[in-house]
């Protein structure tokens, strides 16, 4: 909720940012949100070259050149980007640096970090887990 | 005059027999009055429900409402009302229920959602923002809620969608089947869901795209801020998060009045192998939080071994922990959790189910009812597998369990024995609290407008045991102690009029009542920074007041009275024998007139006078009881 109020004044799921997907019926909640990509299917598959990247490697939209096709959305891998009221793309931009879902998680369950630290690679973070949970082999 | 946020701003009304749907402003007026929620189902529920309509008919009326603050982050603002007329009690009836649901439903555009009529061909409702639909239901007959919303969510191939469902139980016609959101969050009590079934509507699917906006961004931030610390900072914070309601049971135990083996005692010598403390630590994998709530106190469990080992879902909440274990004598946690599982899947209320087979177990074990008048079921308290196959047969109205389906109070009728013996109010069945350990939460249930229940103005403070906050609140200490009488008519009425506010705001009543953060102060601070409404506590406190009366003159049009607000006769005629409440009986007619005095109304009759009326503006009531010759 604090996405979509810090970005556009108003509350709304659809215009957040982060997308929490449920599956009730095993206790699941993800999120999804932009993982900016390497290699990113959106900016190359845009017609009008609308989505660049800035220099801390998110996506901008340049709503004047954007024509509203929508390919953005469907190639990108973890349906990240949404369209507004007027068939425009958004997403995560990381609120230039100072996101606010990290300063206004209450839990601190959300931080903001270089990816070299944060992301191990995945044999090791599950190497980490066996330890945490105490489960040998 | 400037816009009214907060609100989605409209009311949709959906004609089943028509299958036409109209959308019409949210009036001004009704939220100033009224509020949200509760406040709007009631209001609409006493102006269009007359009196004598058959709650199955086509001219009863369902209704969604959420509230003012659901879609916005205020601190656990997600619940939804359901209200009807009844089938069980055959008075007002409603239930509410949180998670994700009512804010979807914001976000599609629409503060209330009316059902009139009723639909030949079984349909599910779908809401996509301002598109409505009627969908066909007919391959979803007889599925229950898990495979309904899975099947849903296949036909739309969308798993967005949030889905308020019906199971069985409400297709067979038992009069306790509710309505389930995120599969277990259940509007259970006084059979909304038969309602709902009754008009051919198996589910209302929502999808919204839309957003909520509130009138002062900035001092709102602020008082959401403020009460989160409060939140996080409260020492309820970690129990609650730990175990949910389900904390309650070894309080309740150690106070004496938990109701065990259908009230015959108020302790469970086997409290803690059913506890919520139990479920904490060997069965409970981790927490979620319904939409917006910053203290997610909802536990995903696994069971690890045995029968059910795999069985795994949410909850369960006191009430249907306690339902399931001490009031029908079962001290096996497996059996309650699958007992708990099944009800949800079938779409069946935990509490009246438990109910019925305790009352039945009691008629038993006192011999009162042979085996094979009960399909030949060992009903002895706790036996797990006549629990469980009841349940089934009560779903499916076989048997035995058919005769069980239209709750206690209909199956003494039937039976023609065991009426003193059923443990209702107005044809609903008393919770997990037994009134004779706290006279305040008995008082309560003797007048709430749903028939027995403690959720229509649970005085929690009453447990504290503390004079001084008596003394402080209302000017009498005894109004704090739980065995005490005195001062339980301004207790109640308070906390009635609190509950009926936060029931028409829609946050948690667990958080924003029992841990004093909504208080009417700030309820009216919040008011005005979200819809911009200026109200003063006061007139927030007389908004409660409305809700509070225009659902009793519901009630009084269906021909309640004081004779009607009393409580079982073993409350009022038989001691516990046991524990820190043994020995007091339930002394209800002092407690009344204190309450009718409290409120305004007729001493000798319960109902409200036209000046008390008048007060809160309902002017229109006074006037249709009168001609009613009822004032």
């Amino acid at each position: 909720m604090i996405c979509s109020f810090g970005h556009e004044g108003k509350f709304s799921t659809h215009l957040s940012r982060i997308t929490v997907i449920k599956e009730d019926k095993h206790g699941l909640d993800y999120p999804v949100l932009c993982h900016q990509c390497d290699v990113c299917p959106p900016i190359s598959v845009c017609p009008a070259d609308a989505l660049k990247r800035n220099e801390l490697g998110v996506i901008n939209v340049n709503k004047d050149a954007c024509t509203g096709c929508g390919s953005c959305v469907s190639t990108c891998m973890f349906h990240a980007l949404k369209l507004d009221k007027s068939s425009k793309p958004f997403t995560c931009d990381l609120c230039r640096g100072k996101p606010i879902c990290v300063e206004r998680c209450p839990t601190k369950a959300l931080t903001y970090e270089e990816s070299e630290t944060a992301m191990s690679r995945p044999e090791d973070a599950f190497a980490e887990l066996l330890k945490r949970w105490n489960i040998s082999g | 005059m400037a816009e009214l946020l907060g609100y989605a701003g409209k009311v949709l009304r959906v004609d089943l027999t028509r299958k036409e749907t109209t959308v019409s402003k949210l009036e001004r007026d009704m939220a100033a009055d009224f509020l949200g929620g509760r406040g709007f189902n009631s209001k609409r529920l006493y102006d269009e429900v007359k009196s004598g309509t058959d709650p199955l008919g086509p001219e009863n009326r369902l209704m969604f409402s959420s509230g003012p603050l659901v879609g916005t982050m205020f601190p656990t603002a997600c619940r939804f009302n359901v209200s009807a007329k009844s089938p069980l009690t055959g008075i007002l009836g409603d239930s509410n229920a949180g998670g994700h649901f009512a804010a979807e439903l914001k976000f599609a555009g629409y503060d209330q959602v009316i059902f009139q009529g009723s639909s030949k061909d079984p349909v599910y409702i779908l809401i996509n923002d301002s598109a409505v639909e009627f969908k066909d239901a007919s391959h979803l007959r007889g599925k229950d809620v898990y495979e309904t919303d899975e099947a849903i969510k296949a036909d739309l191939g969308d798993r967005r969608v949030q889905a308020a469902i019906v199971g069985p139980a409400a297709e067979n016609g038992v009069r306790y089947a509710g309505i389930y959101a995120n599969l277990m969050r259940a509007a259970a009590r006084t059979g909304m869901g038969t309602v709902m079934a009754s008009k051919g509507v198996k589910a209302l699917v929502v999808r919204g795209t839309g957003s909520i906006d509130v009138a002062d961004p900035a001092r709102f931030e602020r008082l959401v801020r403020d009460i989160e610390e409060e939140i996080y900072g409260h020492e309820q914070y970690w129990p609650r998060r730990r175990m949910g309601t389900t904390r309650i049971l070894m309080m309740a135990n150690a106070g004496g009045f938990l109701p065990t083996r259908h009230y015959t005692s108020g302790i469970f010598e086997y409290a803690k192998e059913v506890s919520g403390e139990r479920l904490a630590e060997e069965y409970n994998v981790k927490t979620r939080g319904c939409f917006a709530c910053t203290i997610p106190c909802s536990r995903f469990y696994v069971v690890k071994h045995g029968e059910f080992a795999g069985l795994s879902a949410e909850g369960p909440e006191y009430e249907a922990l306690g339902s399931l274990t001490s009031r029908v004598g079962n001290r096996d946690l497996n059996v309650a959790l699958k007992a708990n599982d099944m009800c949800n899947r079938l779409g069946l209320d935990a509490l009246t189910t438990a109910e019925c087979i305790s009352w039945a177990m009691e008629l038993y074990e006192k011999g009162l009812l042979e085996r094979s008048e009960a399909d030949g079921l060992d009903l002895s308290w706790g036996n797990g597998n006549t629990i469980l196959t009841l349940i089934e047969k009560i779903a499916r109205r076989e048997g035995f369990g058919d005769i069980l389906a239209d709750g206690s109070r209909a199956a003494a009728r039937k039976l023609n024995k065991g009426m003193d013996l059923t443990m209702q109010v107005k044809g609903l069945d008393i919770i997990m609290a037994d009134p004779r350990g706290l006279k305040g939460f008995g008082l309560g249930y003797a007048v709430a407008s749903r028939g027995g229940d403690h959720l229509r103005s649970e005085p929690f403070i009453e447990l504290s045991d503390d004079p001084k906050r008596g003394e402080e609140m209302f000017g009498v200490p005894e109004a704090t102690l739980r065995l005490a009488y005195r001062g339980k008519g301004k207790l109640v009425s308070y906390f009635e009029d609190w509950c009926a506010v936060i029931d028409a705001l829609e946050p948690c009543k667990n958080i924003m009542q029992n841990m004093e953060i909504l208080t009417f102060d700030r309820a009216a601070e919040v008011v005005e920074a979200v819809t911009g409404l200026k109200m003063s506590a006061e007139e927030v406190r007389r908004a409660g007041e409305r809700i509070v009366n225009i659902e009793r003159a519901y009630n009084v049009r269906e021909g309640m009275s004081r004779s009607d607000d009393t409580l079982p006769r073993r409350f009022r005629e038989e001691s516990l024998s046991e524990g820190p409440s043994r020995g007091t009986r339930f002394e209800q007619e002092p407690m009344l007139d204190e309450y009718y005095a409290e409120r305004g109304w007729n001493r000798d009759t319960g109902i409200p006078t036209r000046e008390s009326l008048e007060r809160i503006d309902l002017g229109y009531v006074a006037d249709e009881l009168a001609r009613l010759g009822r004032i």
